[in-house]
């Protein structure tokens, strides 16, 4: 029976080439891929077509539409379970799941052309790249693993909401079918994470907690934590191994630079960082899941306190704070910063910039992170095949940053920045 | 020439090109083979003009586009390594013609160096298209900033790039380009608050240079012209003039005169940042025309301007916000408008 202090199991089989077959399965780092098979069991009655293609890195291939990343996992004990509440019927609390096998060196893109499709609430969201090839590539985060596309097509008159839901399921089962191939074998890695609270460590260290900020609005710009739109929700505490286990799964398909697909959850650069840091040079003090994109101000500045409230109770003297999107967001992050100082919780923030700097800025904001200029041009490049879209896909032109997925993604997980040209 | 990638040309004031003191700031463009003046100093620190090009402070100003396309065309015809611009010093007009051809010259690919006062007008004139040297405000500063313009003029003429602002001496320019590097944000993130921690603050992302402090009170409201301006994406229905609903880089303006308020029949948002249902039923609450329609028949304001501007104000880079509102608060200059009410959403 699990308790909520057990220990996290995630073991990593390392990838390093993707073949098709006529059945799945895995054979060292090889990964053998029964594409018609995958796309049939990923098929729903919301989608009137699903296809999967394999793309490898280096294919001079853009892949435009891309709504969302994960990485291929399945939980070894119990596969139904796997990204609980989109997969399986969901739960109320979230228990440290058993053995969690993930692959490492592939990850699955969902892509749908909402337009294309006649859904009008998709006519606001903007262009999403990831190129495997050109100038772009350096602004892939996964343009080194090979990118399994499962790509739909919602059938006529369903809901948007319904059709969302399908696509989200149609990825992460092919996701979990992946990685169910490794059941019953052993890793290249197995990362065992505790709970801080159960490892003793010197109480002189200095406390961080992360401060994970999320925004969940609606259909299409929705988050999902146990299967559930986390919609507007108060700061919260969590087991920060949490997100590592699929529990939180991007729905939000708005700006694509900075968006938290499901693969930064997953594999939170943050959160791992500071789990395996404990005890050394810091406490890991824990996580607090903190609302973006909130209304007006009295909401966003309540949501700043009460944050910095649980990051005391938390006994934290030092906090990273994460940004979910741009714009609006920012001022979010700039308040929790500034909440956190007036309670003398050193405050460090992640943000993108723009072409002029940033949004949003608070005197207190005094020492942040740049994910990179999101304005940014990168140069024109033609690949040989599109994905996605029967579109221009802007081939031939310079692309904004802004188009490519996570590339200034704000919880840490990329390695961009923006300096002095 | 002595730089194989071109040669090396420094433009200077009227005063500095010993064209004349203040009899003479109306002289038109000049070109001079050769250093002259500061360009001597630059010569002794390595860096040999070969052209100087040179204008009066007042031609420049009262005929920029004029004296600017006379420049620019010089700079066409010699395709400079690098261009050196003033040191300007404190001196305004100067130090605006310095970073107007910068920022042009700039644009066009040419690597600029340039010098003045932080506060110049010529650092916000150069919008971040050159390095910018910061220096006193009077010419004795001119021995400490020669070699420093010279070592960055040299390495930009090598095409090199040069380090980051604070190593190389030049002010931080607007414009930020994305690198990869070795760390994650993440880590990045976690190094800076332990080292914060320790009192050692730092930061990868300066604070605004350009804060916006609010406009002192209007004195009498009763005798000024008042403008309506608002970011709210308002347009008339079916959005005529394609204002985009975000990022956009453009502004708009509607006549009002003779309206008492705004029909939700003729107008509505475009506005991608919030739930509009609310603004289509009432734009007035987007744009106050009726309320402020009171306002003016109470005599509370002089009167209303004749037009309100629009633009959409989400997901807008900074500097796109920051062009609107210079466009924007120019032409309410010109229309003599005293006070605005700016609706923001």
């Amino acid at each position: 029976m699990s308790s909520t202090l057990a220990d996290l199991s995630i073991a990593t089989f390392a990838i390093h080439e993707v073949v098709e077959g006529t059945r799945t399965g895995r054979n060292g780092a090889t990964l053998v891929v029964d594409v018609p098979q995958l796309a049939v069991g990923a098929r729903s009655d919301a989608l009137a077509e699903v296809t999967v293609e394999v793309v490898r890195p280096d294919d001079p291939v853009r892949i435009a539409n891309v709504l969302d990343a994960a990485l291929p996992d399945v939980r070894a004990d119990d596969p139904d379970g796997t990204f609980p509440g989109v997969l399986d019927h969901g739960r109320d609390e979230w228990l440290p799941p058993g053995p969690i096998h993930r692959l490492e060196g592939t990850v699955v893109l969902s892509v749908c052309d909402w337009g294309a499709a006649g859904f009008s609430e998709a006519a606001e969201l903007p262009d999403a790249y990831l190129d495997m090839a050109g100038p772009g590539a350096d602004r892939n985060p996964w343009a080194g693993d090979t990118a399994i596309v499962v790509r739909c097509v919602p059938a006529p008159g369903v809901p948007v909401a319904d059709a969302d839901a399908a696509v989200r399921r149609a990825s992460l089962f092919a996701g979990r079918a992946l990685a169910s191939a490794t059941i019953g074998d052993s890793p290249d890695r197995l990362d065992v994470w505790r709970h801080p609270s159960t490892v003793e460590v010197g109480s002189d260290l200095p406390a961080i907690a992360a401060v994970l900020q999320i925004a969940s609005e609606g259909p299409l710009v929705d988050t999902f934590r146990l299967g559930r739109a986390m919609g507007t929700f108060a700061p919260t505490v969590v087991d920060p191994r949490e997100p590592l286990t699929g529990a939180i799964v991007n729905g939000a398909y708005d700006w694509p630079a900075v968006r938290n697909v499901t693969a930064v959850y997953q594999g939170s650069a943050l959160l791992r960082a500071l789990l395996a840091g404990h005890g050394e040079r810091f406490r890991m003090a824990g996580l607090v899941l903190a609302p973006g994109y909130l209304d007006g101000a009295d909401e966003k500045q309540r949501a700043a306190s009460r944050t910095a409230e649980l990051l005391a109770e938390l006994g934290a003297d030092a906090a990273v704070c994460t940004t979910f999107s741009s714009g609006n967001s920012h001022t979010d992050t700039m308040l929790t910063i500034r909440a956190c100082e007036q309670r003398g919780i050193a405050a460090v923030g992640l943000l993108a910039e723009t072409n002029g700097g940033l949004t949003d800025h608070v005197p207190e904001a005094d020492c942040l992170v740049s994910t990179g200029n999101e304005d940014e041009l990168v140069d024109a490049w033609t690949p040989e095949r599109v994905i996605g879209t029967d579109g221009d896909a802007r081939v031939g032109e310079p692309v904004p940053t802004w188009a490519y997925v996570g590339a200034c993604v704000e919880t840490g997980d990329a390695r961009l920045t923006a300096v002095p040209a | 020439m002595t730089n194989a990638r071109g040669p090396v040309v420094h433009y200077l004031n009227q005063f500095f090109a010993g064209l004349g003191g203040e009899e003479a700031a109306g002289h038109e463009p000049v070109r001079i083979d050769g250093p002259v003046g500061p360009g001597r100093a630059l010569a002794a620190a390595g860096l040999a003009p070969d052209v100087t090009l040179a204008c009066g402070d007042d031609r420049f100003g009262e005929h920029e586009e004029d004296s600017l396309a006379t420049l620019l065309g010089w700079l066409d015809e010699l395709r400079p390594a690098v261009l050196v611009c003033g040191p300007a010093f404190g001196s305004g007009r100067y130090g605006y013609a310095c970073g107007v051809l910068a920022r042009e010259a700039g644009r066009r690919g040419t690597p600029v160096v340039t010098a003045m006062t932080p506060d110049s007008p010529g650092v916000i004139a150069a919008e971040g298209a050159a390095y910018v040297v910061p220096t006193g405000s009077n010419v004795a500063a001119m021995k400490d900033v020669v070699p420093v313009v010279a070592r960055l003029a040299l390495t930009l003429a090598a095409g090199d790039q040069p380090g980051p602002p604070d190593e190389e001496g030049y002010l931080p320019r607007a414009r930020r380009t994305n690198v990869l590097v070795e760390r994650t944000g993440a880590e990045r993130a976690i190094e800076l608050v332990l080292a914060k921690l320790r009192g050692d603050v730092r930061t990868e992302i300066a604070p605004p240079a350009e804060l916006v402090h609010p406009a002192p009170a209007v004195a009498d409201p009763r005798t000024v012209t008042v403008a309506l301006v608002t970011e709210s994406g308002c347009v008339p229905v079916g959005n005529p003039d394609g204002l985009p609903t975000r990022r956009a880089a453009t502004w708009l303006r509607y006549p009002i005169d003779g309206v008492a308020s705004l029909d939700p029949a003729a107008y509505t948002s475009v506005h991608a940042g919030f739930d509009t249902s609310n603004a289509e039923a009432d734009p007035n609450r987007l744009v106050p025309l009726d309320a402020a329609r009171a306002l003016e028949r109470d005599g509370a304001i002089g009167r209303l301007h004749g037009e309100f501007y629009t633009t959409s104000g989400v997901d807008t880079p900074v500097a796109s916000a920051v062009a609107i509102g210079r466009e924007i608060a120019a032409a309410l200059v010109e229309a003599k408008v005293g006070a605005v009410i700016l609706t923001g959403t």
